[in-house]
């Protein structure tokens, strides 16, 4: 639970020492701007610009010469594999506010925004450093992630004539991890290589159901005594009372009684915007399914449409609909 | 004992927590702060109170609320199903309890941190197979998974049957939102609405746009029912109970009852309506405003044909020229409603009806001897019929 | 990519950049962390994205940067200059997925011959990253 009361208001002034400061360290890049680590950075994003690689082709364009990428801009402050070791400098003062919001729970951090402008091309043999500053800290926020505050810092580019190339900004989370999803008891704590969907869960009233459909069948329940259809499949008949029923599995034909176009939330594994309709089939009872392959605004009431079993991603049949020939 | 419950009970206190998008505190501690204003509004103290009740869908347990108010013992305690279908539900109950001596005073409440906490919007998924999960899981894997999207469903066979249009559906956001400028309560207060941005709003489940769909809260309401007799010593005026009712119809499913010979049919709205003028022997002409359950601006239509203010399908031509703005037929959601105040799961409905027989609303209108207060729609609902003592 | 670079008068606002589908590996992952300097470990060593609850190495946000200022001077060619780039991040870039960029002209503005592009790269968990791309382009002949 989120800290509150004087404790939280205790917490947001000492935060609010930090903001407007500098984080007290000034990154000298190691390198000057070059031609190899260039080249390196645009292999890697099969960047084939002629102004970052192509002498000739620079020399001809707006660029005149050989220039970086500008999104490359904060690689030539970055610390390599010094990095890799997870320790920071003592006098680092966003990892010491950090280790401020581990210390009150909020220990899940995300980047979410990041905003960059350049005032110039780098050039081969720029010297590049940075200074970075906690612009300012948000008051207590609730998120999809969970409760939390958002840290803004500034860092300002200069070159070796003390003039500004560019600036970054930086927008990061820092969250409460929700409960759920921290204790989670589920066999796999990571989640799948792709999303899919939502799977029904079976029980004693509708596996049979779904057997059907690994079987490439959409079966509809119908009573063993009056022989009335009904779906969703029941336990008992709702005319007669009766306990036995047995199936018939449907044509597939039907006609789009009512739809709707999903557009949000979008959920991992579906793609939207999501046509579900509710289908009359031919046999009487409505069924609830996709429209596939149709522009959503030739969506009908009253279309004809046929039902096709298929797999919707890696693991689930599911019957879907496309309109009839 | 009484054979209807007709004028056995009156609303006499109400209360309720600021409205926001992060309360910073607990659904207890929500619901134990509009308890215990309700209480206090009532001209009460904890110790009088011997009943409780809530939706099943709140997450706070009675005795948790009564602790942390200084309830003493109970008499009476119990839930109501269905999402806001049990907004009047839980009058139902309490009123039940009045009238039956099982409690002198009971209170009611709702509490949520419906946008901090787990969203409604976010949709169903998973959980213990439980006949519900079963029912879910016939939507869930085609993706229809939210109240949004259930909803749109009928809505758009109702367009379809009635010529109805997203226009006419924005003039039940705009009509709310009109209410809601001046409810300082409210979410969208100072903010009006245009046709042209409810239009231009990008749409959640079409045909719904984005305006057509509620918000998500965190916050409580709570209000105190008791008897008239008991009712008469205490400071407010009460809002008398002329009738409470609840209803679910045949070929019911919660949210999802698409396979009703016809889909627009709504008898569990009817049902509960039947029974509101029966037991108040009034009808929907001695109405003169109504707080209708809004989760989604095409079910205040259907509720309007339900209770009788204009026929069936009708329900577009009847708001067209201003009826439920302040000076029409039947000012509608004062306070804003679900769409513009808060989603407090209609107990802030509630109590902006006690609002309107106390004549203190922000958007009150001239005539309030009766007005109709109902609940959600699409799940088993119901409805009750408030008046002056 | 273009050889041609277009100019400031062949946009129109409502214009749609070529579609750039990114296959995502390892290698492309690991290699956009390396040539940015960034050895933050989550983005190389798989176990040490595990034990922040991914299931894999994933991209850096120097790489996302880099890949969309390439799928706009793709579609700019040489002779534009990109002068920022302003991005929300979403959901992450994990191998064996694909990211797809897609962009559209949002913004014209005559002053400068400026030009904004509106960015979007999808993956199948959802928005990648959602931006803006800043970038003047030369007058026409």
């Amino acid at each position: 639970m989120a800290i509150s009361g004087t404790e939280r208001e205790e917490f947001e002034k000492q935060l609010e020492a930090y903001v407007g400061i500098d984080i007290g360290l000034e990154d000298q890049g190691r390198d000057p701007v070059n031609a190899a680590m260039v080249r390196h950075w645009c292999e890697a994003m099969g960047d084939g610009c002629g102004a970052y690689t192509d002498p000739v082709q620079a020399a001809a364009s707006v660029h005149g010469e050989l220039v970086a990428p500008p999104t490359m801009l904060q690689a030539w402050i970055l610390g390599g594999v010094s990095m890799a070791s997870g320790e920071s400098d003592p006098r680092d003062k966003q990892k010491e506010l950090h280790r401020l919001f581990d210390s009150k729970g909020f220990t899940g951090v995300v980047a979410t925004n990041t905003e960059q402008e350049y005032t110039r091309y780098l050039k081969m043999g720029d010297e590049i450093c940075a200074k970075t500053v906690i612009e300012s800290i948000s008051e207590q926020k609730a998120t999809g992630l969970g409760i939390g505050y958002f840290i803004n810092t500034r860092t300002t580019f200069r070159d070796q004539n003390d003039e500004e190339v560019g600036w970054l900004t930086f927008r990061v989370l820092k969250f409460e991890i929700a409960e759920a999803s921290a204790s989670s008891s589920d066999e796999s704590s990571v989640t799948p290589s792709r999303p899919q969907r939502l799977k029904p869960a079976l029980g004693h009233d509708n596996a049979w159901w779904w057997d059907c459909v690994e079987k490439d069948e959409l079966a509809i329940q119908r009573c063993s005594s009056c022989h009335a259809l009904r779906h969703p499949p029941r336990p008992m008949c709702g005319e007669c009372q009766a306990s036995d029923w047995d199936f018939v599995f449907s044509t597939g034909q039907g006609t789009i009684y009512s739809f709707v176009v999903i557009r949000h939330p979008e959920v991992p594994g579906y793609t939207y915007p999501l046509v579900v309709a509710v289908v009359e089939l031919e046999e009487g009872t409505r069924f609830v399914g996709n429209v596939l392959d149709i522009d959503p605004a030739e969506v009908e009431v009253g279309m004809s449409v046929q039902a096709s079993i298929e797999l919707v991603d890696d693991e689930m049949k599911l019957p879907v609909f496309r309109r009839a020939q | 004992m009484p054979t209807t419950l007709k004028d056995e009970a009156a609303i006499v206190g109400i209360g309720e927590t600021e409205y926001s998008k992060n309360s910073g505190r607990s659904e207890l501690a929500l619901a134990a702060e509009a308890c215990r204003a309700a209480i206090a509004d009532a001209g009460l103290t904890p110790a009088d109170i011997d009943g409780m009740t809530t939706f099943t869908m709140d997450n706070t347990d009675e005795i948790e609320v009564a602790r942390a108010v200084g309830v003493g013992d109970l008499t009476f305690f119990s839930r109501t199903p269905h999402g806001g279908g049990a907004a009047i539900g839980v009058m139902h109950q309490a009123v039940m309890a009045v009238a039956t001596g099982s409690a002198k005073a009971v209170v009611v409440y709702r509490a949520l941190n419906g946008r901090s906490g787990a969203r409604y919007s976010e949709g169903v998924s998973g959980g213990p197979t439980t006949s519900d999960l079963i029912h879910w899981s016939w939507y869930m894997p085609s993706g229809l998974m939210t109240p949004a999207s259930w909803v749109a469903m009928v809505t758009q066979r109702y367009m379809h049957e009635t010529g109805c249009t997203s226009e006419d559906l924005a003039e039940v956001c705009i009509a709310q939102r009109e209410h809601a400028i001046k409810n300082p309560r409210a979410f969208f207060h100072g903010k009006p609405l245009t046709l042209e941005e409810h239009q231009a709003a990008r749409h959640i489940v079409e045909p719904l746009r984005l305006y057509d769909c509620c918000q998500e809260t965190d916050g409580g309401a709570a209000c105190v029912v008791v008897s008239p007799e008991m009712a008469r010593d205490l400071p407010n005026p009460p809002a008398l109970i002329r009738a409470v009712a609840q209803g679910a119809g045949a070929h019911q499913e919660s949210m999802t009852s698409f396979y009703r010979p016809t889909m627009t049919d709504l008898p569990e709205v009817d049902l509960s309506a039947r029974q509101c003028w029966e037991i108040s022997g009034l009808t929907a002409d001695d109405i003169d405003a109504a707080v209708i359950y809004d989760a989604f601006s095409s079910i205040v239509l259907w509720q309007l044909e339900s209770y009788g203010f204009c026929k069936k399908g009708e329900a577009a031509d009847f708001i067209r020229d201003g009826a439920l703005r302040l000076g029409g037929r039947l000012p509608t959601n004062t306070h804003g409603g679900q769409l513009s105040e808060a989603y407090v799961h209609g107990m802030n409905g509630v109590n902006e009806g006690v609002r309107l027989i106390r004549g203190t609303s922000t958007s009150q209108p001239a005539k309030n001897e009766h007005v109709l207060v109902t609940a959600g729609v699409g799940v088993p609902t119901s409805g009750m019929i408030l008046g002056q003592a | 990519m273009s050889t041609e670079t277009l100019r400031y008068q062949d946009v129109n606002v409502g214009d749609t950049l070529p579609e750039l589908p990114i296959p995502l590996t390892s290698s492309l992952i690991v290699a956009g962390a390396v040539a940015s300097q960034d050895y933050t470990p989550v983005h190389h060593d798989k176990e040490a994205a595990e034990a922040a609850g991914m299931q894999d190495v994933f991209m850096n946000i120097l790489t996302t940067n880099g890949l969309v200022s390439r799928f706009v001077t793709d579609w700019a060619g040489i002779d534009a200059r990109i002068t920022g780039v302003s991005i929300k991040l979403g959901t992450p870039n994990l191998p064996g997925d694909t990211m797809t960029l897609t962009g559209a002209v949002a913004e014209k503005d005559e002053t400068g011959n400026a030009v904004t592009v509106e960015v979007t790269g999808k993956n199948a968990w959802g928005n990648h990253v959602t931006g803006a791309v800043k970038l003047t382009l030369p007058a026409g002949d």
